[in-house]
């Protein structure tokens, strides 16, 4: 199985969640995680939808037919090796009066993560990076009792010199795809 | 209250009443497109569109039927016949939800359709209110497009849009949701209807890339046994005559899909018949021996192909087609050409040469006699009891191929494509893509609507004639000169054929105890016939042709009658079965 990243630039209208997600769900195609919010084009959205295929071509068909929604603008297919790409995670960690003290400078300066909130007996602490960045941060801080984990959809930036918002269509001046 | 402030209040209302409501805006948006007939069922949600119709009735044809399947699959078969965006209207909930399968057939089958639903109020929405159907959310993988209106500023544009996408590229349903809110309210500005050549997310590519034409002319050109394969593309571009040039000034032979039957003349030299699982033989085994395939406006659908990665694997395809997500769906293409057949074929033929093809050709030929042999004259040999050939076969020659054929889904449809001369193009009027059981009645009179001056014959199974009968009541009161022909053996006829050949003749649920179709007809308004012998044919027939209204006639045909040609499905198309 091989991940893919699709991004897929869009009107930001009402059901448009939906339209795009019927795609998949017909193919049973699995959505491993999805990140979107708007661009620096007023009214335009962008969907990070990150999936795993083991064949590039039902991939390739999978975006054609993306493209095919009326208020789909552009949608653009990566490899992981193509794209710069990061989560955002927050832990809660335990931090009890006579628990086990946390390293803040290991937290810091190796795994580059930010304690972010103190609480009474607890502290929330903000890591970047990729699953696996993230995920070798889990295994460190979980002897210290980890209350609440959450991790973000992936955002990725294609490693190409252009921007992609340079591919959508400008008013009046249409662009063709194939 | 003084005189003075009485008289302003009088011009504020005068004001107020130069905006149209919701309802009289839809109308507008209807007269300005210039649609003449809607099909349609009012109920609770949508009738304050209703009420803007009665002052419509002028303009719009609203053909009242009696079931909301029954208006989609007419507005489909007005918009097959002619060429035009076919409109159906519903109420909310259960009205939608009946649209549904005509929506469905209409996606898969590439007709323009615009649907209009009424919808709840807007402070209603998602409070489970009475007849609230998340119908934006049911339709969404079976539409185009589809967009619910809460606002009645909104139509005008929205609806100019809900048209040009029907129509633009590959054509298909869009469905309008329209809050009864929206409907009922005033505009807060004048009507103004500007139709749409084009939106930032979808602006389909008509005249196609030169490169890819000229390389398809190269691969052409070079070509020993090129071979033809065109489908309802043909039709939609309205690319007949280019489609004509094309064959004649290249000498290639050509095929039809199922419903690219009438695309061409079936007396053209270089017609070879149509293919399919139940298709011709010669212009199936041949697709085994083409070295260049030029596949125009199809989508090599699985009832084409049969096993798919076994089809023309010897060719090299040239794949001329308006929608990019088509091109390598099915088969690895080694020249696509994406455009509108019409654009693409007046830029093609200039650049390719006429090819001598005469011995290619004559391989074609030398097969027909395999199948006449087998098939078709087993089926016309006009012996026990009548056939569905025979019945197709009489109405075509008494109708000189000019008809406009409907047909409903099973043996009977097969029927008619093998044995139907059709001589004008549009005329073989199917539910090809989702095989919609109950399609030909409703199509039948949306297709008569779309084009009253031709002659609307629909070939039924007695099994699909029962799924949509009520609609002999929207034919008797539009008083619709629709003929329809029962071809009655009594089964599930291609449910049966496919559990003799597969399931060892288990006939598991196939055989129907049928009513008196007649006398149901009869009581519905409309005349009718029933003949269970040969010599009472062509009488009937005439008869029915003569009748100036809606005419049934039932044929009883034989009970276990199999259509052949037949390509197992998953199959290859080599192990097409002649018997």
């Amino acid at each position: 199985m091989t991940q893919y990243t699709i991004c897929v630039f869009t009107e930001n209208s009402i059901g448009l969640l939906n339209k795009i997600t019927v795609i998949f769900t017909r193919r049973r195609i699995n959505i491993e995680s999805l990140t979107v919010s708007e661009t620096v084009r007023k009214g335009v959205s962008r969907f990070t939808i990150v999936i795993k295929h083991e064949k590039r071509e039902e991939v390739e068909k999978l975006v054609r037919q993306i493209r095919k929604i009326v208020e789909v603008l552009a949608v653009f297919g990566y490899l992981n090796d193509e794209i710069v790409y990061n989560e955002i995670a927050l832990f809660k960690i335990s931090t009890p009066i006579g628990g086990k003290a946390l390293d803040i400078d290991t937290i810091n300066r190796i795994y580059k993560a930010w304690v972010v909130y103190w609480g009474l007996d607890y502290v929330t602490i903000q890591k970047t990076g990729t699953e696996e960045e993230i995920f070798d941060f889990f295994r460190y801080l979980k002897p210290h009792g980890i209350i609440e984990f959450v991790r973000s959809g992936r955002v990725a930036i294609g490693k190409t010199p252009q921007g992609l918002v340079e591919y959508l269509p400008e008013d009046q001046e249409w662009e063709y795809y194939l | 209250m003084s005189k003075e402030i009485a008289f302003m209040e009088e011009d504020i209302k005068i004001e107020e009443v130069k905006f149209l409501s919701g309802g009289q805006a839809l109308m507008e948006c209807f007269v300005a497109e210039g649609v003449d007939t809607i099909f349609g069922y009012p109920g609770g949600a949508i009738m304050p569109i209703y009420d803007a119709l009665y002052d419509y009735t002028d303009r719009i044809n609203h053909i009242l039927v009696r079931h909301e399947q029954g208006a989609s699959h007419a507005a489909e078969g007005y918009a097959r016949s002619s060429g035009r965006v076919g409109v159906c209207m519903a109420t909310s909930g259960p009205g939608a939800t009946n649209l549904v399968t005509g929506i469905a057939d209409a996606i898969i089958d590439c007709t323009p359709m615009v649907a209009i639903t009424g919808q709840v109020a807007s402070n209603l929405l998602g409070t489970d209110a009475f007849q609230e159907t998340d119908v934006i959310g049911i339709t969404t993988p079976i539409c185009k497009w589809n967009y619910q209106v809460t606002d009645p500023d909104e139509i005008p544009l929205i609806l100019a849009k809900a048209f040009f996408i029907a129509r633009a590229g590959k054509p298909g349903p869009v469905l309008i949701d329209i809050t009864k809110d929206a409907q009922i309210k005033s505009m807060t500005k004048p009507f103004e209807y500007k139709p749409i050549e084009g939106l930032p997310g979808y602006h389909p590519r008509r005249v196609p890339k030169m490169d890819q034409v000229e390389k398809a002319a190269e691969l052409i050109n070079k070509a020993k046994r090129p071979y033809i394969l065109f489908g309802h593309g043909v039709l939609i571009s309205e690319a007949m005559e280019e489609f004509r040039a094309f064959v004649e000034k290249t000498d290639i032979p050509c095929a039809s899909t199922l419903l690219g039957l009438s695309g061409i003349s079936i007396d053209h030299p270089n017609y070879m018949g149509w293919l399919g699982m139940h298709g011709m033989y010669a212009p199936n085994v041949m697709t085994d021996q083409c070295d260049i395939l030029i596949a125009i406006g199809m989508r090599f659908d699985d009832r084409v192909t049969g096993d798919a990665s076994l089809f023309a694997k010897q060719a090299r395809i040239i794949h001329i087609e308006i929608d990019p997500a088509e091109v390598e769906k099915i088969k690895k293409t080694e020249a696509p050409v994406i455009g509108d057949i019409k654009e693409v074929l007046n830029l093609l033929t200039p650049l390719v040469k006429k090819g001598d093809y005469t011995g290619w050709k004559n391989e074609f030929r030398k097969l027909e006699p395999r199948e006449k042999e087998a098939v078709t004259d087993r089926d016309l040999k006009f012996e026990g009891q009548i056939k569905m050939a025979e019945v197709v076969k009489m109405v075509s020659d008494k109708t000189k191929g000019e008809a406009c054929v409907v047909v409903d889904v099973g043996q009977h449809q097969m029927v008619t494509a093998r044995y139907f001369e059709f001589k004008r193009p549009n005329s073989y009027i199917a539910s090809g893509g989702l095989g919609t059981m109950g399609f030909a009645i409703p199509a039948a009179l949306g297709a008569k609507m779309g084009a009253p001056d031709r002659d609307v014959i629909a070939f039924i199974g007695d099994g699909c004639f029962q799924m949509t009968i009520q609609e002999l009541g929207t034919i008797a009161q539009s008083k619709l000169p629709v003929k329809l022909i029962i071809l009655n053996n009594n089964y599930l006829g291609m449910v049966r054929q496919w559990q003799q050949l597969f399931f060892d003749k288990r006939y598991s649920f196939v055989e129907l105890q049928n009513p008196d179709f007649i006398m149901i007809s009869k009581g519905f308004g409309l005349e009718g016939e029933k003949i269970t012998e040969r010599d009472q044919l062509s009488e009937a027939i005439d008869k029915m042709l003569a009748h100036d209204g809606g005419y049934v006639l039932e044929v009883v045909v034989e009970k276990e009658e199999n259509v052949f040609p037949m390509v197992p499905a998953g199959r290859s198309v080599s192990e097409i079965r002649l018997t």
